[in-house]
């Protein structure tokens, strides 16, 4: 303490320059004196000795002044000065520091963490030269309400023509193909690209070259483009690739080149890849030809030429389209549209990733609040010490200076700490994350995030550091200096203080809400029966190589044959071929009519999601029969085609009739107009999500809608191991070169399917359990530091006849007042904000009285264990010691 | 202004030195050695010693505390710290080069310059 005073008194004289300024008076006395002595002893009278001495040492007014401006400070050696101070001061106070830093570090590494992902998935430019003219382009039905997905072929060359608003336009196709030759069968991801796209992105090839333009032609040789991944993983990183033979669905295609790492497809995740020319790829080439009569989707992405604005962009689509429909019956009703490329590939994320970023910026705000009432808190024990201070002159800007260092000093010790923790918890958090969330960018620690934290630290030592500061402005330093009365707290600033503990209530409630609410979402989400079976059911993808199996009967056979070879093996009865899988696969959403109603007008397609199964799918997946009958194996390619409905098509397009009987036309292109017979209707499943309702579907039997490829589903008692085996080699015993790809259970399907809001959940619980943790914390700095404050109060009450129960009482009570003014404000502002989770919630509404009821609860129940401490201190005040004590 | 900060500069090297050969010494002693070296150069304004010892101090080259005066009287007494008989040493090092130099340059003829 002493070194301390002497070093507040240093700061002090050092400011007001009197001290030192009685230093150099004294000074220039013993100057001149002995300066006279001299010169009296050389022989001049007293008198004229002392004034010249006096002339010798020159003038005095201008020197003091001299001397005094050189003695300000520099800026510099005063931050220097505070900063050293500081720590000091830090360091005296161990527990103090190490709880603030603590709470800090937790509230800037939790928004480090959120943020990288944010900066990689929202914020980072997507990694193409100029991706801001980037655009995604697609056709949608408004009217219909039929989401945009892709365009017509016909759309697409009419945008290529559009040159004057797009510099480019290429169509990016995606499926598997399988690649055959070196080692077991693969299925990579192929993508057939017009061959624009390279030039579009203007991305390099690292190896050889990208697509020509003249390899878009129908007669160019087939070549290929690989991906680094797959040309390390497969070719051994051949520097001689180029020139060399590939096969792809059992045909040679030439190596042109091999696209960098660095260089992704946008919608495409896969580090293995192929690109090939669109006119050689043998599914999508041939429906180039085909006259438009159903719709084609294929993905489309375009550069805009500079100078031009979105809105005009859209406004050429909105005559292209027009110009389409007056051309080719079966555009009607579709119009393009434009949106940028990065929200065509981030999608919905942006949503519940802003959301997290704001509980966590929540979070840092109740961290702030707890940060600054302890702060508080302090303020109040150095009270005498900046009185002190100020007393030895130091000015209230320099204290405060004094104070926003130490302010600084904590953020910055409590941001590095959060780095760290942000550094750990972002590696956990990038393995969390959901496979499907799409990444342009690697989730890491980078700059921008540094940055970010670094910002928010300064922003948050401001905060934080402004309370102290404003209370030592307030102290009256008269009052402070006089000895023997204790350092008291201001009633500003136990109020202050008490304004910050119901905030950080008021935060933790809004926080709670929101986590409850998703919680209660998510259970709801994970009760749902998906409307199938999914124990013991494994799938496997089965696709053949279309070059070889060209013709529908061969699909068919070849799906026939295999489920027999599987049906042969012990325990594999119930197998089936289905396209596509419900949950696990995308849904196929179709547009059918209804035979003998009168025709829709156009633009007001009808659809239903499409599935072509084998007979026995029903029955391996427990989906109900309710009606009619199911597929047999007597329907064939050449018997009368048949249908399957759903019971929500059945309810929503035959109310009142019997559907048995009825004809739909509808089909997978090229057999959209096909017109098939209802035969049966089977419960309702959810084939897109859990979180979404089941909507129409149709069933047809898979020989009579063959596909080149689907998922065989297998109910089994065996292991997924053995029956995953089982399908390979029944596959391989008919062909060793069909890859069986995609094996998964259908249990660990659903489960990536809820992987997003299970990974929200977990997020927002996290933080919120932390907000719980900080308020509670803070709840008890505040009610803790009361007590100690009013001991000589309670220890009259004590005197005067107070029960302990009383006394117990009369804390808690604070603590609860606290609490309900917190509540006041938590519940009205979390009803306000629960709306924007709206979206994002399954089976509850965003008021949900259950969340609330019990977020607030949990509150109480905290704050009381919070208040529980203290009180129990306050019933422990021996009164006689405390009145002793002033 | 040029002028007083070569003074000031030459000053303190003075100073400096003058604490080296004498010891630890009081505002007055040093004017009084440094005007039986230089003659005038503080004959004028001996005042401007304060300063220059301010800086110094400030700078960390002397330290500075009260003590006795010849006849007993509170004086405050200047000396030299480690870090000043560093500095002394490179500052002389410094001038004795600086002047060889000018020296040099002085004495040459004009066709060498040439």
């Amino acid at each position: 303490m002493n070194a301390l005073r002497r070093f507040a008194a240093r700061l002090g004289h050092s400011a007001a320059g009197r001290h030192d300024d009685q230093r150099f008076r004294d000074e220039m006395e013993e100057h001149l004196a002995l300066q006279t002595e001299d010169l009296v002893r050389a022989g001049l009278p007293p008198e004229e000795a002392r004034r010249q001495a006096m002339l010798r040492f020159g003038p005095v007014q201008p020197l003091r002044e001299q001397l005094h401006a050189q003695r300000r400070m520099l800026p510099l050696e005063s931050l220097v000065l505070d900063v050293r101070f500081g720590l000091r001061m830090l360091a005296k106070s161990p527990t103090f520091t190490a709880v603030a830093v603590l709470t800090l570090a937790l509230g800037i590494g939790a928004n480090a963490a959120i943020f990288s992902v944010v900066n990689a998935v929202l914020l980072r430019p997507l990694p193409y030269a100029a991706p801001a003219r980037l655009l995604s382009v697609s056709e949608g039905q408004p009217k219909a309400g039929i989401a945009e997905a892709g365009l017509s072929w016909p759309a697409f060359l009419a945008m290529q023509d559009r040159n004057q608003v797009f510099s480019a336009v290429a169509g990016l196709p995606i499926h598997a193909l399988t690649l055959t030759g070196r080692g077991e069968p693969d299925d990579v991801s192929t993508v057939a690209v017009t061959p624009e796209f390279f030039s579009l992105l203007r991305a390099k090839a690292l190896v050889g070259r990208t697509l020509a333009p003249e390899d878009g032609r129908e007669d160019a040789a087939p070549v290929a483009v690989l991906s680094e991944n797959l040309w390390r993983s497969r070719f051994g990183a051949d520097p001689a690739i180029a020139g060399r033979p590939i096969m792809l669905d059992q045909r040679a295609f030439t190596v042109a080149g091999v696209m960098p790492a660095g260089f992704q497809t946008p919608f495409v995740s896969q580090a293995d890849q192929v690109w090939i020319p669109l006119a050689q790829d043998p599914l999508f080439s041939k429906w180039r030809t085909r006259p438009p009569a159903t719709h084609w989707m294929l993905p489309v992405i375009a550069r805009l030429r500079p100078g031009l604005s979105l809105d005009q962009a859209r406004a050429e689509l909105q005559t292209l389209s027009a110009g389409l429909a007056s051309q080719y019956p079966a555009e009607q009703g579709w119009q393009a549209a434009v949106e940028p490329l990065r929200q065509a590939i981030v999608g919905d994320v942006q949503e519940p990733l802003l959301l997290l970023l704001g509980a966590v910026g929540a979070l840092l705000l109740i961290a702030c609040a707890n940060v600054a009432s302890l702060l508080l808190t302090r303020a109040t024990a150095r009270a005498r010490e900046m009185a002190v201070r100020m007393a030895h002159g130091a000015s209230r800007t320099r204290l405060a200076r004094q104070l926003l260092t130490e302010s600084a000093l904590l953020g910055l010790l409590g941001g590095a700490a959060g780095v760290a923790l942000a550094w750990g918890g972002v590696s956990v958090l990038a393995s969390l994350l959901p496979a499907d969330l799409p990444r342009p960018h690697p989730v890491r620690v980078d700059g921008a995030v540094l940055g970010f934290a670094l910002v928010l630290t300064l922003a948050a030592s401001v905060i934080f550091g402004l309370a102290p500061v404003l209370q030592a402005f307030r102290a009256d330093p008269q009052a402070n200096l006089k000895e023997g009365t204790r350092a008291g707290e201001g009633r500003s600033s136990r109020r202050a203080r008490k304004v910050l503990a119901a905030g950080e209530i008021a935060l933790a409630m809004v926080l709670l809400a929101g986590a409850g609410l998703l919680l209660r979402s998510l259970a709801r989400l994970e009760s749902v029966g998906p409307g199938f079976v999914t124990d013991h059911v494994v799938k496997a993808n089965v696709s053949l190589p279309r070059l070889q199996y060209t013709k529908p009967d061969q699909w068919t056979a070849f799906m026939k044959e295999l489920m027999t070879r599987l049906e042969a093996r012990p325990g594999l009865q119930d197998a089936a071929i289905v396209v596509p899988a419900p949950i696990a696969d995308p849904a196929v959403s179709l547009p059918f009519s209804i035979v003998g109603n009168p025709p829709l007008p156009p633009g007001a397609a009808i659809t239903a999601d499409f599935v072509s199964a084998g007979p026995r799918y029903f029955r391996a997946m427990g989906i109900a029969l309710l009606q009619g009958r199911v597929f047999s194996r007597d329907d064939t390619a050449s018997t009368p085609p048949v249908a399957v409905i759903s019971a929500s098509l059945a309810k929503r397009y035959f109310p009142h009739e019997n559907p048995l009987g009825r004809r739909l036309t509808f089909g997978f292109p090229p057999q959209g107009n096909v017109a098939r017979k209802i035969v049966g209707v089977v419960a309702d499943v959810h084939d897109v999500s859990l979180a979404r309702k089941p909507g129409p579907m149709m069933y047809v039997p898979f020989s009579q809608a063959p596909l080149w490829g689907g998922d065989v589903v297998v109910r089994s008692r065996l292991s997924t191991q053995e029956v995953a085996a089982a399908i390979q080699a029944a596959t391989h015993s008919i062909d060793a070169d069909v890859p069986v790809t995609q094996i998964a259970s259908l249990p660990g399907a659903l489960q990536v399917s809820v992987a997003r809001p299970r990974l929200q959940t977990l997020l927002l619980g996290l933080f919120s359990v932390l907000a719980l943790l900080l308020a509670a914390i803070g709840l008890y700095g505040v009610v803790s530091f009361s007590v100690a404050q009013r001991t000589r109060e309670i220890g009259v009450r004590i005197a005067l006849g107070a029960t302990p129960a009383g006394v117990r009482r009369l804390v808690i009570g604070e603590s609860a007042a606290l609490v309900l003014w917190g509540l006041a404000v938590g519940i009205p502002s979390a009803l306000l904000l629960a709306h924007l989770l709206s979206a994002m919630l399954f089976g509850i509404g965003p008021a949900d009285p259950l969340t609330f009821v019990g977020g607030a609860l949990l509150l109480s129940v905290v704050a009381v264990v919070a208040a529980w401490l203290p009180a129990r201190r306050a019933m422990g005040v021996d009164p006689m010691a405390a009145l002793r004590n002033e | 202004m040029k002028k007083a900060e070569v003074r000031q500069g030459t000053l303190a090297l003075m100073v400096l030195r003058t604490l080296q050969v004498l010891g630890p010494q009081h505002g007055y002693g040093i004017a009084r050695r440094v005007e039986q070296i230089s003659g005038d150069l503080l004959a004028v304004n001996q005042g401007t010693l304060y300063p220059v010892l301010l800086k110094l101090e400030q700078e960390g080259a002397i330290a500075s505390e009260w003590g006795a005066s010849e006849n007993n009287r509170r004086a405050r007494f200047y000396r030299l710290t480690r870090q000043g008989q560093k500095q002394l040493r490179a500052e002389t090092e410094d001038w004795e080069q600086t002047s060889a130099i000018i020296g040099r340059f002085l004495r040459a003829k004009a066709e060498d310059l040439l």
